[in-house]
């Protein structure tokens, strides 16, 4: 067991390396100098030299990547080259938003996908059943953007119920930071929901076939009775890996919805930048993306250590 | 199976806390200001504007772009002259001012009033120390306009005194400009965080991505303005910009990026809407030094090609001007020049057979904003129904933009508004520009321009406006309109969007 | 964006089995949409109602009628026009990066299976670690490279589907190499890319159909996020992407501008995922046919 977590750690620790290599070799192929994009058109060659000294990017490719990934292995991010604001707390307030986003999208997502799931599952035979997998198609294929822009002329524009848009920190105005997240959060967690109730169906059906429930419903159990009290639990090992999927690409993916409600994430701090070519926040910011995924997919392998008693004991 | 549940339950736990733990370290960083945006609606002393195009920073010296001095300007930083509604210019730290003679010497008396937000007092050394920075520190493209100063000097604490190399009409209308600027001799460590100046607002803070917020300077020695705290909110989408004042997010859109939306203000009494004029002229750009543009029969073809009336009807819900060459109505030296190529597309083919560049293939090569996008689809349709071939692109705008069109010449045509206010000079008068124009006819006029009369300056500056237009060294698809909508009960918004900063200190509320 | 962030789920086992009856009907209503869709994108490359590139102010922002079936948009293009053509970039887009990542993915998952066991787990973790790149965040990165465009759009969306395919093929494979007459031919000493070919690849086809299917749903949607974020179709290229995007501005003057390509959108990605779905119940030899 414990040898497992050692190779499950190394990999992680690997792919981290691996990654941040990528990540700097990318920038390092990026079209213009950085010093003479964050000074702009009229600057001279004296003042761009001036600034790449500033900025060490005078210095050896590998001495530039081992002072950046030191400066990550510290937390620090650096300053940005045009704005000269620190970086690491932009993108610590930036992380806050889109993990608070994606947390409740997933929460919404999780609401719907259980009951509807485990429903479309037991149901599904009957009319009930297929009406509610055709809906889940259906839901499957609305792109959250466009969810998104709907979602705002009902509720924001024509009814006037919530805001359009926004973004106001818990602590600053509770009520109003809920008004401001249901939207977004619906926009996103409706569509993941549809796609995580089709994992749920399938778990569920998976388990229905196992021996044990038949035959508790052999002594006299309704199939959903039956299901609760024996069942879920067995399903809930796929759900639980296809939610940690959703949660690491989400954060990327949120940019999107970001975008169409004004919400200052982490995607959308990635985005101005490449268009104002801040190429040093932009590295930062793809790396935390990265570290995040590899942290969750890493997450994901220790889950199924803990879930699955053959990989615990036999090789795969 | 099921025994190994609390087993998963513990990483998940582990989770949970380390999301925690992210959500609590980053809140100790102070709340950002300006973020409950919705609570703008009803309060007297706090207004929130939308506008688009967040600046990157704060530094106007370092950084081009209109954004930081239309927030930073007459607000925060003031200069020794401003502009009024009328395009006056008048006395804003400077109380008068003379001029010699020969138009050479500008004497200024200066308020010894004003004071910095940083405690110090505003005097004449502080604007030796602005003028002569220009030179040595600012790396933007507008420096260039004080190379004439030959000499600043204090003559007493509220005296100053500038000496020109050679007289220029121009000078003075600059220094109305963030070029003119007042910076604190002991402020100017972190301008791009923490600006210092003298204006009727402070700086107070910025949430990258979202908004800045300026609280009224208590300490201001001029007219307090109504509003103790100012939000400025920057949206990246036309219609999230609109949706926001419906919504009571916003109380003004500063800008109209999506005209066609404009319907859903118009009539309704909640709301008014402003259309004015501005000096963004939508310049369908040729660049001149391509073999193609030497011939002026492509260029005098591609202005009889384009249907001017019915590209703004169709690219900006046909709001704005037409003007026909490079000159505001809001400058003396305007005449309306639309009549010159006249939208002929018999004349646009003949031009092009004539030069035997029928079917010829031109990269057009459009920033990415809204203008820009839609009117650069009608710009390719209306070429190619006289023959040419158009590929068109969009660029990241600013950064990719800048790079490769402005920067680099990698383009045929491209379409942009300039909205510097008097740009003549700047866009069609050198021809190390990315236009590629600047003949020494041209370049002569306009220097007769800016060291004559008065009178002088109108007619020659007229002239110009005339030979662009005839020899056809751009095209101005239209005059971009000045188009607002605001809350019905607030007052004090510009008509007409002439000057480089959005002045705050005049909102009030009825 | 979820279009983008669905790319995880292709790794996982494919959701559950329909009966027989339910898996005729899924495959008929998936390939119909599809035909139509290819049907629709193949008469428009030599005729459409309207032509697409031409502008005409005196008929902007008609109503459906006779002449527009869908009405025009604010340059008086015909809609039903534009979602022809825009069928073409759809169905590009699609094609394009799911032949990039098949090209790569199923090469890479038939050789991890069949290189040593710890070759292959080499190369499935290099495999896994191009999952950190979501299609998005590669699609941002190549545009600040080589600028936007459907190319860019088709490369980055093609490299992020790389590791489904690879992940899919893999466990195919795994089993395949396992079979009796794969272990006969190495013993018989057949060299390993004769096998590779005369017996994993068919044995691994229909799984890469299937894979294929659904990638193409998930392309679509990441094509139109893509767009939408002004780094898909430049302007000028009709694209149902680039149509929602266009048509946001006019939302409360003119509706339809959005409800129509979003429309096609939900239906393409429904008619692959309909048509995936199907596929696979067709192949799996386990379905269970009662009734």
């Amino acid at each position: 067991m414990l040898l497992r977590i050692a190779e499950r750690t190394a990999v992680f620790l690997v792919s981290l390396g691996v990654s941040s290599a990528l990540v700097f070799g990318f920038m390092v192929l990026l079209p213009g100098d950085p010093a003479r994009v964050a000074l702009g058109i009229n600057a001279t060659e004296v003042d761009v030299a001036r600034l790449r000294a500033e900025f060490g990017l005078d210095r050896p490719l590998g001495e530039q990547y081992l002072s950046w990934t030191g400066g990550l292995v510290r937390a620090d991010l650096g300053t940005s080259y045009i704005s000269r604001a620190e970086i690491g707390p932009q993108i610590a307030d930036r992380l806050q938003v889109s993990l608070i986003l994606v947390a409740a999208s997933m929460i919404i997502a999780v609401l719907l996908a259980l009951p509807f799931g485990t429903l479309m599952a037991v149901h599904h035979r009957r009319a009930s059943g297929v009406v509610l997998s055709a809906i889940s198609q259906v839901g499957v294929a609305v792109p959250a953007f466009l969810a998104g822009i709907l979602l705002i002329s009902v509720f924001a524009v024509h009814l006037r119920w919530l805001p359009s848009g926004g973004w106001t920190p818990p602590a600053y105005d509770p009520g109003l930071f809920l008004r401001q997240l249901l939207l977004p959060a619906l926009s996103l967690g409706l569509v993941q929901g549809a796609v995580l109730t089709r994992y749920v169906r399938s778990a569920v059906l998976e388990v229905l076939r196992e021996d044990f429930l038949r035959t508790a419903r052999a002594k006299g159990l309704t199939p959903l009775r039956a299901l609760v009290r024996h069942g879920l639990r067995n399903a809930a090992v796929p759900v639980v890996t296809v939610l940690g999927l959703q949660l690491a690409t989400l954060l990327v993916g949120a940019v999107v919805i970001e975008r169409v409600f004004v919400i200052p994430g982490l995607g959308s701090l990635l985005l101005d930048n490449v268009g104002n070519r801040d190429l040093i926040v932009v590295q930062d910011v793809v790396m935390v993306l990265v570290v995040a995924v590899l942290l969750v997919n890493f997450v994901v392998d220790l889950l199924y250590l803990a879930i699955d008693p053959r990989l615990r004991t036999a090789s795969r | 199976m099921t025994h190994h549940l609390p087993r998963l339950l513990a990483p998940l736990a582990a989770l949970a806390l380390a999301v925690t733990a992210c959500t609590a370290g980053s809140s100790t960083a102070p709340a950002p200001a300006g973020s409950s945006a919705t609570t703008a609606g009803g309060s007297s002393d706090r207004i929130t504007l939308g506008l688009v195009a967040e600046p990157a920073s704060l530094d106007f010296t370092k950084s081009d772009g209109a954004a930081i001095p239309q927030a930073l300007l007459v607000n925060v930083y003031e200069g020794l002259v401003k502009l009024d509604q009328d395009g006056k210019i008048v006395p804003a730290l400077a109380t008068s001012w003379k001029v010699s003679d020969e138009n050479k010497t500008y004497t200024f008396e200066l308020t010894d009033k004003a004071k910095f937000t940083n405690g110090t007092a505003f005097t004449a050394a502080d604007a030796v120390f602005s003028i002569n920075r220009v030179k040595t520190d600012w790396t933007t493209s507008l420096k260039a306009a004080m190379d004439v100063v030959a000499e600043a000097k204090a003559i007493s604490p509220t005296q100053l005194q500038v000496t020109l190399s050679a007289p220029s009409n121009d000078w003075l209308y600059r220094m109305t400009t963030h070029l003119g600027a007042m910076f604190s001799a002991t402020g100017v460590d972190d301008l791009a965080n923490k600006p210092i100046g003298t204006g009727p607002y402070t700086f107070t803070s910025w949430n990258r991505g979202d908004s800045i917020t300026l609280t009224r300077n208590e300490a201001y020695w001029g007219t307090k303005p109504h509003y103790q705290s100012v939000v400025l909110k920057y949206f990246k989408d036309p219609t999230a910009l609109n949706n926001a004042l419906i919504t009571n997010a916003i109380n003004v859109v500063t800008t109209v990026q999506a005209p066609e939306a404009l319907g859903q203000f118009t009539g309704n009494s909640k709301y008014q809407v402003i259309e004015g004029t501005t000096n963004g002229e939508v310049l369908l750009s040729f660049n001149n030094a391509n073999e193609i543009f030497k011939d002026k029969r492509v260029r005098q073809a591609i202005r009889h090609a384009i249907d001017h009336k019915a590209l703004m009807e169709t690219c900006w819900a046909g709001k704005g001007t037409l003007i026909g060459s490079f000159v505001p109505p809001t400058d003396p030296w305007y005449e309306d020049l639309t009549g010159v190529t006249p939208f002929n597309k018999a004349t646009a083919t003949s031009l092009l057979t004539q030069a035997g560049k029928l079917g010829a293939t031109l990269r057009l090569r459009v920033p990415t904003l809204p203008y820009a996008v839609s009117c650069g689809q009608v710009v390719k349709a209306q070429l190619e129904a006289v023959g040419l071939k158009v590929t068109l692109d969009q660029l990241e705008f600013p950064a990719t933009w800048l790079e490769q069109v402005f920067r680099g010449g990698d383009f045929d045509m491209s379409i942009i508004a300039h909205v510097e206010p008097r740009d003549l000079k700047a866009v069609f008068g050198n021809p190390a520009y990315y236009t590629k124009y600047g003949t020494p006819e041209i370049q002569g006029l306009l220097k007769a321009a800016d060291e004559g009369s008065v009178d002088e300056q109108t007619a020659k500056l007229k002239q110009v406006g005339r030979l662009l237009a005839e020899d056809a060294a751009g095209d101005v698809l239209f005059l971009l309109p000045n188009l607002m909508v605001a809350d019905a009960g607030i007052t004090g918004l510009p008509q007409n969007a002439i000057a480089v900063a959005f002045d705050l200190s005049k909102l009030g509320k009825r | 964006m979820t279009g983008l962030s669905r790319g995880a789920e292709a790794l996982l086992p494919p959701p559950g089995r329909r009966t027989r009856r339910g898996t005729e009907a899924t495959l008929l209503v998936g390939g119909v949409i599809i035909a139509v869709i290819v049907l629709l994108a193949l008469v428009s490359l030599v005729w459409t109602p309207y032509d697409t590139g031409e502008i005409n102010p005196s008929e902007r922002l008609a109503l459906s009628s006779d002449r527009h079936w869908l009405g025009t948009d604010k340059f008086g293009r015909d809609v039903f026009s534009l979602l022809m053509v825009g069928s073409q970039t759809t169905l590009l887009v699609g094609l394009v990066s799911v032949g990039v990542a098949a090209l790569v993915g199923v090469p890479l998952g038939i050789l991890s299976a069949m290189v040593p066991k710890w070759w292959g787990e080499v190369i499935i973790r290099a495999n896994d670690l191009l999952l950190a790149f979501p299609a998005l965040l590669l699609a941002i990165m190549l545009t600040a490279v080589h600028g936007q465009g459907v190319v860019t759009a088709m490369i980055a969306i093609g490299i992020a589907t790389i590791p489904s395919f690879a992940r899919v093929v893999r466990s195919g494979a795994i089993g395949v190499m396992k079979t009796e007459y794969v272990l006969a031919a190495r013993a018989a000493g057949r060299r390993p890319l004769a096998i590779a070919l005369r017996h994993v690849l068919p044995n691994v086809a229909s799984l890469v159909i299937v894979q294929a299917s659904v990638s193409f749903a998930i392309a679509v949607l990441a094509e139109a996020a893509l767009s939408y974020l002004g780094l898909g179709a430049p302007p000028g290229t009709p694209s149902w992407g680039r149509m929602l995007q266009e048509g946001q501005e006019l939302l409360f003057v003119a509706p339809r501008l959005e409800v129509f390509p979003g429309v096609a959108i939900a239906l393409a990605v429904l008619g692959f995922n309909l048509l995936g779905d199907g596929l696979r119940d067709r192949f799996d030899p386990r379905l269970e046919d009662r009734r």
